[in-house]
């Protein structure tokens, strides 16, 4: 085994947060699910569970995600540069990235990305993200916060264009959510093996180079 | 005695006016089909002209004329309940006798009988004879007054919510008697609301009569939705009603009604089950009417085409029953989307497996 060289890649407070959330995100598809087909899914028990648990899943993953927001943006002041992509990326990096993922992938050359702490995602994963964290997460929320409060805020509620619109929408976005869940783990496992990017989000240390083994020791 | 009868003349001027114009309402459903009892014109007239007005009877003894006429108890008229009206009344001293309900409805007296809340209310407690209607006339918010005398609104939200969540929304939502009685079947009526004194910030409330009367400018009020006037709303219809901009003040409001009132108030273990209303079955919320207020505060329902309440496009934006009332199409395009995810780890991990001896080499290349 050469030298290794650890970046530390993941900051601990973003890696509680993505954990907690994604144990919340899954809780709610699942859940969701169970709430708008009680016929056919039962595996929360009562209906009433689900309700309950897809509540405090909601407001738990609601509050992280304000959390997450304020440290990228607050503290850490990284926002925007790690997530929106900038015009080379949009232009180049777009296509390079994907040309790499369907077609270089296959024949085993390396990523064009390299990650590091102040430019973490390549351009995909930065205009997937940037979808899913500004528009997916808020508008979830937002209608999952209304749906839970439907008579506090009937005005709002109105506003946004009624109970029935507010469903669909919120319907429509947890499948959203719940096919980009898929798509993002399976390309968490497209690393040069395939915990390679997934330890570093339990961890927080990336290894630099991409052909060294996964070794058990290094995790904590 | 002579101001006496000076007294009672100018009491009686206004009350014949009144028997004037109710017997010329009254004229026009009398003998009307289904009725077994005859009209109402004679049966209770004389009655009324001192009864049916406030003023000059004050309020103990005041029967609304509007109300009264509406009910069943109109065609069976004062005297079948009141059967020992003194020939000198009111002036003679007798008390006349009041029937007790249990002479016609013996039935509902006994099922009531056999439940524990017999003891906590009685027929009058809920009902008015003067002013009954029958269940599917009554709007839920109104059947819910009757309870409300007892079981006062807020301690019942705040009892309710102990294993309810937004139980402010379900007892807005839901006559108490879809929970507290049995029924087979239960369907929705829709009930036009709107903001109070047409305001842009007003409160919701069920719009009355002459609300509607004044928005309909001439019409019947149930032009207001049922445009091509066959008494029967189309999905077409409801759509442009909930869609017409000078309508922005009025909304439908969904209320799950009991099809049939049993009067066994007490405590069914099955409603604590959510799946009762929540999962209803592909079956359920397919049966919807429009309730329109009339001038006797009762109301007639006007039936909506079926599954209008699961229509996304057309239905009534405000009703949402979860688990119940979702849209076929719409889970189709939700299945569709999940799928979509499933084509990346599915494909590319479907190439990745038959290019895999590519990468092993360049894993372990240094
Ligand atoms: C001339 C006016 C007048 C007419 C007509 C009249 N009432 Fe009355 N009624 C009264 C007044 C006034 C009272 C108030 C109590 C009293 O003075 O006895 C009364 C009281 C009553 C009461 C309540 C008695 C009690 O104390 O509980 C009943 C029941 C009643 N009337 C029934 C009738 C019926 C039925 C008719 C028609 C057959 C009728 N009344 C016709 C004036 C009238
Ligand atoms: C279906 C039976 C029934 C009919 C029909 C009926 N009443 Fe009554 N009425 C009653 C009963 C029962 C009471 C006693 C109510 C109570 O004690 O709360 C009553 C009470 C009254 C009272 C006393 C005021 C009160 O509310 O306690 C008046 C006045 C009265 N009726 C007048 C009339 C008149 C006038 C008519 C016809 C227009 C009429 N009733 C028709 C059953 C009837
Ligand atoms: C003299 C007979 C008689 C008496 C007494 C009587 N009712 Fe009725 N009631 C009727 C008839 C007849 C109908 C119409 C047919 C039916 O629904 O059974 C009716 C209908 C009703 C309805 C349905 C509403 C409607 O307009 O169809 C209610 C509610 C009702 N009665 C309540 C009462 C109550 C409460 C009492 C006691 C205060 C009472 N009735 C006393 C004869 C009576
Ligand atoms: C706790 C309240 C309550 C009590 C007490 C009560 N009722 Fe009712 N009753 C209702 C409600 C609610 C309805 C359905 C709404 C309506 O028709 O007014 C109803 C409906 C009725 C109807 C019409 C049913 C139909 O299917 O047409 C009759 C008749 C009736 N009640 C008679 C009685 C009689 C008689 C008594 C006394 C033995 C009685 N009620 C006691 C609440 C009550
Ligand atoms: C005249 C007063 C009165 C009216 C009106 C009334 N109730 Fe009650 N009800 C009581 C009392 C008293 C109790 C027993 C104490 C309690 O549980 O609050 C009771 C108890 C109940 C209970 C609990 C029964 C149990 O097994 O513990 C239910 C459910 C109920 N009422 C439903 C209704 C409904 C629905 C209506 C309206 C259609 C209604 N009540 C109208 C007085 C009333
Ligand atoms: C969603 C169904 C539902 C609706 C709607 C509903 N209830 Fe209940 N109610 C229940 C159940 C289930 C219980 C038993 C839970 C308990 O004992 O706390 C109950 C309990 C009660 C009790 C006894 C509570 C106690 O602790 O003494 C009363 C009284 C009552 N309901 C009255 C009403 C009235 C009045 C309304 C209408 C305003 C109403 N309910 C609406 C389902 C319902
Ligand atoms: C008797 C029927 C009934 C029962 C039982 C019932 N609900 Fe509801 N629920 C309704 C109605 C009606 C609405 C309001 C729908 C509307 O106005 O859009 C509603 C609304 C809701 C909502 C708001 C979201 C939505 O669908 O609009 C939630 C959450 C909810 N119910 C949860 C529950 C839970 C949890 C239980 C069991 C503890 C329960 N319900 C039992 C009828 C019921
Ligand atoms: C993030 C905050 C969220 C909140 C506050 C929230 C809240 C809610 C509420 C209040 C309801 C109505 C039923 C109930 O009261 O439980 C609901 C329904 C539902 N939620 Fe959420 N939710 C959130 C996120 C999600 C996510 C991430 C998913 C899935 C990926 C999801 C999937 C669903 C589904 C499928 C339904 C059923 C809707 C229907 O009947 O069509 N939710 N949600």
């Amino acid at each position: 085994m050469s030298e290794q060289k650890m970046i530390y890649l993941q900051p601990t407070p973003v890696r509680i947060w993505h954990w907690l959330n994604a144990l919340g995100i899954v809780t709610l598809c699942l859940t969701g699910a169970q709430i708008r087909f009680p016929e056919y899914l039962s595996m929360f028990g009562s209906y009433k569970t689900a309700i309950l648990l897809h509540n405090t899943a909601g407001i738990v993953v609601a509050v992280s995600f304000s959390l997450w927001f304020f440290y990228y943006k607050l503290i850490a002041n990284t926002l925007l540069k790690l997530y929106v992509p900038n015009r080379e990326e949009l232009q180049h990096g777009l296509l390079r990235q994907a040309f790499f993922y369907f077609f270089r992938y296959f024949r085993g050359d390396p990523s064009p990305h390299h990650a590091t702490p102040d430019n973490k995602f390549n351009p995909m994963q930065k205009s997937a993200y940037l979808a899913i964290m500004f528009v997916l997460m808020p508008l979830v929320s937002l209608t999952g916060i209304l749906l839970m409060n439907v008579t506090p805020m009937r005005e709002l509620v109105i506003l946004s264009g009624g109970l029935k619109f507010l469903v669909t929408g919120h319907f429509l976005l947890a499948s959203s959510l719940c096919a980009f869940l898929f798509t993002h783990v399976y390309l968490a496992t497209l690393g040069h093996s395939p915990m390679a990017h997934i330890k570093p989000m339990w961890t927080g240390w990336e290894e630099a180079e991409e052909h060294v083994e996964v070794k058990e020791q290094d995790r904590n | 005695m002579k101001t006496e009868i000076i007294k009672w003349t100018f009491r009686l001027l206004p009350a014949l006016a009144l028997l004037a114009a109710a017997s010329i309402a009254l004229a026009t459903d009398a003998g009307g089909p289904g009725y077994s009892y005859g009209g109402t014109a004679g049966k209770s007239g004389n009655c009324l002209d001192c009864h049916g007005n406030a003023k000059g009877i004050g309020d103990r003894y005041f029967i609304d004329p509007v109300k009264y006429g509406h009910t069943s108890h109109a065609r069976i008229g004062c005297p079948a309940c009141h059967d020992t009206v003194g020939r000198g009344h009111p002036g003679d001293q007798l008390v006349p006798a009041k029937t007790g309900c249990l002479e016609c409805h013996g039935d509902k007296a006994a099922e009531y009988a056999r439940t524990p809340h017999a003891a906590n209310a009685s027929c009058g407690d809920c009902h008015d004879p003067h002013r009954v209607n029958a269940p599917n006339e009554i709007s839920g918010q109104e059947m819910n007054r009757m309870c409300a005398s007892c079981h006062k609104k807020e301690s019942m939200a705040a009892k309710h919510a102990r294993w309810l969540p937004q139980a402010d929304l379900h007892l807005d939502m839901l006559p108490c008697t879809t929970c507290h009685t049995g029924s087979k079947n239960y369907v929705i009526n829709l009930y036009i609301i709107k903001r109070e004194g047409d305001r842009r910030k007003g409160v919701f409330r069920v719009a009355d009569f002459a609300e509607l009367e004044k928005i309909a400018a001439g019409k019947d009020i149930r032009s207001i939705i049922d445009r091509n006037g066959d008494n029967y709303i189309s999905l077409a219809e409801l759509g442009l009603f909930n869609r017409n901009p000078a309508y922005g003040h009025l909304r439908l409001q969904g209320v799950l009604t009991p099809e049939t009132v049993t009067h066994n108030f007490e405590i069914l273990q099955n409603r604590w089950d959510c799946t009762f209303c929540h999962a209803s079955g592909p079956g359920a919320m397919q049966t919807s009417f429009i309730a329109l207020p009339e001038k006797s505060g009762a109301f007639r329902r006007v039936a909506v085409e079926k599954g209008a309440v699961l229509d996304t496009l057309n239905g009534p934006p405000d009703f949402y029953l979860t688990g119940a009332s979702r849209n076929g199409t719409l889970n189709n395009i939700g299945l569709a989307i999940i799928a979509g995810g499933m084509v990346m780890p599915v494909g590319h991990g479907f190439l990745r497996f038959l290019t895999r001896k590519n990468r092993k080499g360049k894993e372990h290349q240094s």
